[in-house]
This record gives structure tokens, sequence and C-alpha cells, in this order.
């Protein structure tokens, strides 16, 4: 895959997402122009329903947008097939869920293990690499645990690891402390922090202030559009 | 992890599901193996008894069944002529009847009678005990439930009243002597059977038709078979009708059997269909619990493929496990059925409803393989056309 000279991941140009239904169109996004760069750490906040999680899903390659151009270090998104954009998703891009997602008959370590598996990485890469994730979200000792054994914490930081499995240059997080508490949240932030400044970028969707405030760039939507941008401390 | 033992550890994940599905497709399973033995078993039985038999022609007056059309007159020089055929080894006219035997309980024991003249170096029957019948004598060759029930053995002595034709007849009663213990191919397992000379017969039916017989059995000669034999006996004999042994499995095949044909086929497809159902159902189920997992996975970079082949691997384990239960199932079913099957009236012990052959098994495998690809389609679909986006929305907002 190509990389532009820029060094940008993403480049938006007026994406847009508009949904049929039966009552008429609901644009989800409007005319979204964004850039994302390596090691960028971005807050993506707004009221519900703003569009925070579709600019996100598009922004991650899930869904293409209706409208506008949408460059993945500098391939078209929108030309490229389900296979292609799976493919990409695989490789590039790191997903955290709000609930998770992991799956419960797997232990931590083979909902680590998993991605790579599927991007056919060697059994022995895997399982270092694993091994080194596990520690890495300091979850080690907790390897053979199935999701039901651990704490939400726990199984966040887990699906944290899974997400970086296959090296990604970017993840995307989508509310990702929303299931926890408080305290619990702040070392997920943390360890999301930690993830930005190790080098890979970041884009979280959230409602919580003090994960935005975190983030170098905070994206403020309103009615599917970015309504400001600002820089935080 | 491919995707086989990601659809092993998403089944035992529901062991309960899981296990009721394999149940389910085991017993549908045994079932439909069953039927496919059913569908072909009593043809080839009756293939087998009529080759064991030891003749593989049929000759009758008319293409009535023997002993259900007209007698064959002259059939001891019938049977001779035949026999001196270059293309036949061996041919015996065969006359039945029925008999009583006295004693025993106040009305005797009635029996089938059979009367036998010929070049044949055997008889249609097997000697168990004792000897065979002497040509001239008074003598009888009786089953065994025939010596149970009348307590008698080679060398008893027993008088016998013969039936010979479809009118009320009062004959005397003629005293014969029991020679031997035999088997007779086409016994039921409550059959009883005597058989003795066609003049014998002939005496004890009153002395008229001596010369008539049922049926001609012919024997072949080993190098010309018995297509050549057929044409052979029916140029020689062309008033009289000529049966091959698998022409005669044919016309079982066409008449009575296809009832069996029939039910097997009806039941084949109802008992596919119900584990169609079964299965669909199942993995429907499954993948409608975990569409935030699915989709979460989507979104991870799993193919749409890779989902697909995910959910039809476990379609697979479910009907690959419960069809290798199936066929010892179907094994202990066929062997109960055949039981209870075998006590309609007049059916010959050793003729089975049920008969394994490899091509049933073949056809199972392929019909269960069938089933677990049709069953899979429309869970598949569910997955392969997921909205992801939509999806994570949804279970999140839920």
């Amino acid at each position: 895959m190509a990389v532009p000279s820029n060094g940008q991941i993403i480049e938006a140009h007026s994406i847009s997402r508009i949904f049929p239904m039966p009552a008429g169109p609901v644009t989800a996004v409007a005319d979204v122009t964004l850039q994302i760069a390596a090691r960028d750490h971005i807050a993506i906040r707004g009221p519900s329903g703003c569009g925070k999680s579709t600019l996100l899903h598009m922004l991650g390659c899930v869904e293409p947008p209706t409208a506008g151009t949408l460059l993945f270090r500098g391939d078209d998104v929108t030309k490229l097939s389900d296979r292609q954009r799976s493919l990409l998703r695989l490789r590039q891009i790191g997903f955290v869920f709000q609930r998770f997602f992991l799956l419960p008959m797997l232990t931590a370590a083979e909902n680590i293990e998993l991605p790579q598996s599927e991007a056919n990485v060697p059994k022995a890469e895997r399982r270092q690499r694993t091994q080194e994730l596990l520690e890495y979200v300091g979850l080690a000792a907790r390897a053979a645990h199935r999701p039901s054994e651990l704490s939400g914490g726990e199984m966040q930081r887990v699906a944290i690891a899974r997400a970086l499995a296959n090296k990604p240059g970017l993840l995307l997080a989508d509310e990702p402390t929303g299931e926890l508490d408080r305290a619990t949240g702040e070392q997920i932030a943390s360890l999301l922090d930690r993830v930005n400044a190790d080098g890979t970028a970041l884009v979280i969707v959230t409602h919580d202030p003090a994960l935005a405030e975190r983030s170098t760039r905070v994206l403020s939507m309103r009615d599917g559009r970015i309504e400001s941008e600002s820089a935080s401390a | 992890m491919n995707a086989m033992s990601f659809a092993w550890r998403s089944l035992v994940r529901q062991p309960a599901r899981a296990s009721l599905g394999v149940l389910g497709v085991a017993a549908v399973g045994a079932l439909l193996f069953d039927m496919l033995l059913l569908s072909q078993g009593l043809v080839i039985s009756m293939r087998s008894l009529l080759e064991r038999t030891g003749f593989d022609l049929r000759v009758t007056a008319t293409d009535a069944l023997p002993g259900q059309g007209p007698l064959i007159a002259n059939a001891v020089e019938r049977a001779q002529a035949i026999s001196r055929l270059p293309s036949v080894r061996s041919a015996i006219a065969l006359r039945f009847a029925d008999a009583v035997l006295l004693g025993g309980g106040p009305r005797g024991l009635s029996t089938t009678f059979q009367g036998v003249a010929g070049t044949a170096p055997v008889y249609p029957w097997t000697i168990l005990r004792g000897r065979d019948i002497a040509p001239g004598l008074p003598e009888i060759v009786i089953n065994e439930n025939t010596a149970t029930r009348m307590r008698l053995a080679p060398g008893s002595r027993v008088m016998l009243r013969a039936s010979c034709t479809d009118e009320e007849q009062a004959l005397p009663p003629e005293p014969f002597t029991v020679s031997g213990i035999a088997q007779f191919p086409f016994d039921s397992p409550v059959g009883t059977t005597i058989a003795t000379s066609l003049p014998m017969l002939a005496k004890a039916c009153g002395g008229n038709e001596s010369n008539e017989a049922d049926v001609i059995m012919v024997a072949s000669q080993e190098g010309a078979g018995a297509a050549a034999a057929v044409a052979d006996v029916a140029k020689l004999l062309p008033d009289l009708h000529v049966l091959s042994n698998a022409e005669a499995v044919n016309r079982f095949e066409r008449g009575g059997f296809t009832y069996f044909r029939q039910i097997s086929t009806v039941l084949t497809a109802v008992t596919l269909s119900f584990a169609v159902l079964l299965i669909t159902v199942l993995l429907t189920v499954s993948v409608n619990q975990r569409l935030g997992e699915l989709a979460a996975l989507r979104a991870l970079g799993f193919s749409r493929w890779r989902a697909a082949a995910d959910v039809f691997c476990e379609s697979a384990l479910i009907v690959g496990a419960g069809g290798l239960l199936s066929l010892p199932a179907g094994a202990l079913l066929a062997v109960a059925l055949d039981h209870i099957l075998k006590r309609i009236p007049g059916i010959p012990a050793d003729v089975h409803f049920f008969v394994f052959q490899s091509s049933a098994l073949r056809i199972h495998l392929l019909l269960l393989s069938a089933t677990a690809i049709v069953a899979a389609l429309y869970p598949i679909r569910i997955v392969a056309t997921l909205p992801i986006a939509a999806t994570l929305r949804d279970e999140v907002v839920g």
C-alpha cells in the first residue's frame, strides 16, 4: 500500500454518510474534512446521535462514506472491495469497543492471538507477541483466564492488547471507558496514552471530558458536522 | 486458530445446545440410514435367497407366481427335457399343496406340502438331520418347526391328509416316514413345511394330476449362464413362462417391494427436512446471540468468508458428530425394526428388510453432507451480510 509523502494516515475530504430510511434519508455525518497523522491523539466529543461513532466507523474503513473522499495512507477507501477493506482493518487498524466484545470461549491470550492468526502470523511469533502484549497491558498472570474470570478493566485491557496485536498504525476506540468506573477508566486512559506515546495514532470517541482532555486534538461534533477543533493541553 | 477450531470452541461454549444438535442429527441420521437400508434391503435379501436355492430359472405355466397360477402338465417329462439342454445343469418339477399332519392335537398340524421330481443332484432344501427322501418310498422331510410341534424325528411315522385343490376334499390319510429334518429357504419363522417326492404327493392327493407341477426349477450350466438357459428353455417350451432370478427380483422390485421403496423415499425426505430445520434453527439462534461479537470480529478485519466458514464448520461439526453416532444407532434400530417387520405372516425367515450395503453408507454420508451445507446457508447469509457498524451501534444501545 502506498504511503503518502506527507505522512498522513487518514485524509478525509468532505466525507458524508447518509442512511436511507423509510421516512427519508438521514444524514449521520456531513461534510467532514479531517487529517490524522502518525502519533496523533484525537478525541471526538459531542452529544448522543451527533455522528461520532459513524465518523469513527468511516475512519476505520468499516463503512465507506456515501460522499467525499477518504484516503487511508493514500489509498481511496471507497474504491476498495470488502475483502481489501477487511485486510486493511486487520493489518493497519485496531478497534476498541465500549463493550469489549472479547470472545467468551477463548482465554485472554487466545483473544489476543486471534487477529494474528487471521493475519497468518507464524505460531511462534504469535505466541511471543501475545506474551509481550499481555505484559504491556499488565495481565501476564491472567493469560489463561477467560473473559468471565476478568474484571471490566481487565477485559478492556485485553481488548486493547487484541487491537494492538497486528501492530496497527491507527487505534480507534469507541467509548473505551463507557462501561468502567472512574478509577478503572483512569487506568485505561493511561494505557491508551502509553499506546499513543509508543507511536500509534489514537482516535477516541468519548463523552468523558477527562478522557478527552488527555488528547492533543479535540473535535466537537454536532448534527453530523465538526463544530470545532481545539488543541488540548 | 482456523475456522474448524474456532467453530469447535463456539460449539462447546454452549454444550447443551450443541449436544441437542448432535443428538437430533444422530436420531434423524439413524432413521435416514435405516430408510436407505430399507429401500433396497428386501430386493438384495430376496436376490440372495433365490441364489442360495441353487436354481437360477423358474418355469411356470403363466407369469403368475409359483403356486398361484395353473399347473404345468407333463411336468416330469418337461423337466427331463429341460435338463437335457446343453445350457442346463439340472431341472426339477415342484408341486405345492397343503397337508394336515394327524396327531399331536385334535385338529393336527397344517403344513405346506411340497412334492419334487427330476434330476437335481440336490433338492430345494438342506438336510439338517437324518437323510433325504428316497425315490419311490413314502418318506417326507420336515422342517424344524414341524418337528418341534409334532415331536417328530428321523424314523418317526406320521399320518398325513393332503389338500391339493381349492375345492373341499376329504382325502384319506396316508402313512409317511420322516426321513430327515430339513431347512426350507422360503420358510417363515413360524412356518411348517414338509416335502416328499412328486409321485408320493400325487398319491396323497388321491392319485390325480400325478404329472403336474406348479413350477420347474432349473439350474443353468456354470459356463452358459442364466440368460442362455432362459433362451433355450423358451425355445424348447414356448407355451411356458421362463423367469431368471434377476427377472424375478425385478418383478418383485416393480411390484410389492415398490411400497417399501416409496415409504423409504418419503421418510428420507421427511427426516432430512427435520435435520435441516433443526440445525438451521440452532445455528441461527447461536449466530443471533453473537451478533455483537461477530460484528466486532469483522471490524477487527475478519473477512466475510472467514465468518461464513466459521458458521459452516459449526454446521459440519454438528452433522459430522451426529452422523457418526447415527451409524451404530441406525444399525441397532435396523435390527429391532427388522425383527418387528418379519412378524408379517409369510415372510421367509431368511429375508431381511434392512440389509447393509456400502452404497447406502455412501448415500448417507452424501445426504448428511448436503444437510450440513443447506442447513448452514441461512445463518451464513446472516453473518455474511451483517452490517458491522449498525450492529455495533445496536449492541451498545441495546
